[in-house]
């Protein structure tokens, strides 16, 4: 087994929890029930990868059945990365048959004719996800284990994610391979970005759109529903402005959780706007800033903060077209027409 | 003197127990005042739901009481999911249904397919200025906007009747997909190969579960997005195989395009079984 093979190995399963390291192998299923047997899992993790390794020796691992490896740990813990959304177009409306041999072959074709040092590994999961693995080489070197893009493509929808933490030279010739292996035209970055691969799923396939199937059921049926008493002696101050808070935000934000976001940022081109007698600027030219939102999850937060009263309802619809608008980031700029205001540049 | 000085404390200390004794006492009145509010509440409870039952019931509506003497608080509860139970099953019936929001109406899919219940699918159209779709919760890959431009504004009856068809019948295709990869994953080899649409599925084949190899490859098309049969079938057999598998491919290529998926494998399986 080579080397560069074997340190990969050992360093793929340093990489997983230790309580998660045999659950992890077997779903790899490289090595077999009896050989997973031998190994001490309760050991330090630097045992248990060298005794891994071992067995892989055994069983003559190559660089294709250790990707595999990494693609079932990223798919497991996909957070980790920074995802990038695309979003690919077609003109026509024909039936798309999508046919995954044919995509695969396809997609590896396009990218070896322009560099022959790749490593491609797909693996595709249930929800139609199909993970796309690639490692990165030169023309004159071995690809790069180390440093690999992902990509996770859900047949039939025009939305590829993209965890690229690579060289951003060869981001145009994977554009170009997944566009044509799934019969697109051109595909654009969209202004999408998050560490929550299912929350940005969600933004784009409209999956978090509120409708569950328990939600429709209560509005449906809320007039049936069993309200509990409420006891007359507690009296609750301004109940008319909280509850008009509480249908505000419901209006925008829906019931169900929001989907998970860690940053909005919006780059602002507008000119300062101050009473002219101060005259700060003399120059008539525009205010460039960058406002950056954090947050564990920003969304959540944004929700929480009419009913804690630490802003007004509603809130502005910059923040709280996230969702809708599949976007969070954001270039103002000044609108040319007669009146003032600024708007949001597609 | 010494003695006065005794018995003031004396008195003071017969003072003190008094009152003590008086405290206690109050404090026990409160205690059974309070055990005695929260009965009454209890019973205010039970008889505010008693009063409920009796007026629905005056409406004529159904109502499921245990004990007509006492209707807890439980029982009402239980009664009021059964009648919701009751009417979601009346909306599956009909396939679509809706109901009147503060800005539209709220509709709901149901799909279903030879007899089995599958999912809902739900949208929230705006009515005001022009019709148009609020919120959904139909697939992404189900071609919504299409439909919507050619029908929403002009023939809304067309438009719901259309996204239903698709719906249905996309719901169909996977739980023929789904039923086949469950009861027959022994005669497929490795996984069925499909798509979010579930309208190609490729996969190779055995009649029998006992075989280790998979002669036959079938392919399946689904050209047409309402229909939840196929519209192209190619069965075909390995180059190694007898001459006579030709007849049986044949054959298996017409099953597929009569009748669901797995009814098909049902149908050729068992008589394989029979002639074992």
């Amino acid at each position: 087994m080579d080397e560069t093979v074997a340190e990969y190995i050992r360093r793929t399963v340093l990489k997983i929890p230790r309580n998660e390291i045999k659950t992890m192998l077997q779903k790899w299923g490289f090595l077999s029930e009896a050989q997973l047997q031998t190994i001490n899992f309760g050991q330090i993790k630097e045992n248990i990868s060298q005794d891994v390794v071992q067995l892989c020796e055994e069983n003559s691992a190559d660089i294709k059945q250790a990707a595999v490896l990494d693609i079932i740990y990223s798919h497991i813990y996909p957070d980790k990365r920074v995802w990038h959304v695309y979003q690919m177009n077609k003109t026509g409306e024909e039936t798309a048959f999508f046919d995954l041999m044919d995509f695969k072959k396809k997609f590896k074709r396009r990218l070896r004719s322009a560099l022959k040092n790749v490593t491609i590994n797909f693996r595709e999961y249930e929800d139609n996800a199909i993970w796309i693995r690639i490692a990165w080489g030169t023309p004159y070197t071995k690809p790069n284990q180390y440093k690999t893009s992902y990509v996770v493509y859900h047949s039939q929808t025009p939305y590829v994610f993209i965890s690229a933490s690579v060289l951003k030279s060869n981001l145009p010739l994977l554009c170009q391979a997944l566009v044509v292996a799934a019969n697109y035209h051109d595909i654009r970055e969209m202004e999408l970005r998050g560490h929550s691969l299912n929350s940005l799923k969600d933004i784009v396939f409209k999956r978090y759109s509120q409708l569950t199937k328990l939600s429709v059921f209560f509005f449906f049926f809320s007039s049936l529903l069993f309200s509990p008493a409420s006891d007359l002696r507690i009296v609750q101050e301004n109940k008319n402005e909280k509850e008009r808070i509480q249908s505000v935000n419901r209006e925008v934000f829906g019931d169900g959780p929001q989907p998970k976001l860690e940053f909005a940022q919006y780059k602002l081109e507008t000119m300062f706007r101050s009473d002219p007698k101060m005259d700060v600027l003399d120059k008539r030219e525009p205010f460039r800033c960058l406002v950056k939102f954090s947050s564990p999850h920003l969304l959540e937060s944004l929700k929480s903060l009419a009913p804690a009263g630490m802003a007004d309802a509603p809130l502005s619809p910059l923040l709280t077209c996230i969702p809708q608008k599949a976007r969070n980031y954001f270039k103002i700029r000044e609108k040319k027409a007669f009146f003032p205001g600024s708007f949001v540049s597609p | 003197g010494v003695l006065a000085h005794l018995e003031m404390l004396e008195a003071r200390a017969h003072e003190a127990a008094v009152k003590q004794e008086e405290t206690e006492q109050q404090e026990e009145k409160l205690a059974r005042l309070k055990a005695r509010v929260q009965e009454l509440r209890l019973q205010r409870d039970e008889l505010r739901a008693k009063v409920d039952l009796q007026q629905k019931r005056q409406l004529g509506q159904e109502g499921v009481v245990s004990d007509p003497e006492q209707p807890s608080a439980q029982a009402v509860l239980e009664w009021k999911i059964k009648s919701v139970k009751d009417m979601l099953q009346i909306f599956y019936l009909t396939g679509i249904s809706g109901k009147l929001t503060k800005h539209g109406v709220c509709f709901c899919i149901s799909t279903a397919y030879e007899g089995t219940y599958l999912d809902s699918y739900y949208l929230d159209l705006l009515t005001k200025p022009e019709v148009q779709i609020h919120r959904h919760s139909v697939p992404i890959f189900i071609p919504l906007e299409q439909i919507a431009k050619k029908y929403l504004q002009t023939d809304i009856r067309r438009f719901f009747s259309v996204l239903s068809d698709h719906l249905n019948a996309y719901a169909g295709r996977r739980y023929q997909a789904d039923q086949l990869q469950e009861h027959f994953s022994d005669q497929i080899e490795g996984t069925l190969q499909r798509n979010s649409l579930c309208n190609l599925l490729v996969f190779n084949y055995n009649t029998s579960g006992k075989s280790k190899t998979f002669p036959f490859n079938a392919r399946l098309l689904y050209g047409d997005l309402c229909c939840s049969l196929p519209t192209e079938v190619f069965v075909s057999w390995r180059l190694d195989a007898p001459a006579s598998l030709a007849e049986t491919a044949a054959a298996h290529s017409d099953l597929f395009r009569r009748m669901a998926l797995h009814k098909a494998f049902r149908t050729f399986s068992s008589a394989e079984r029979l002639v074992d």
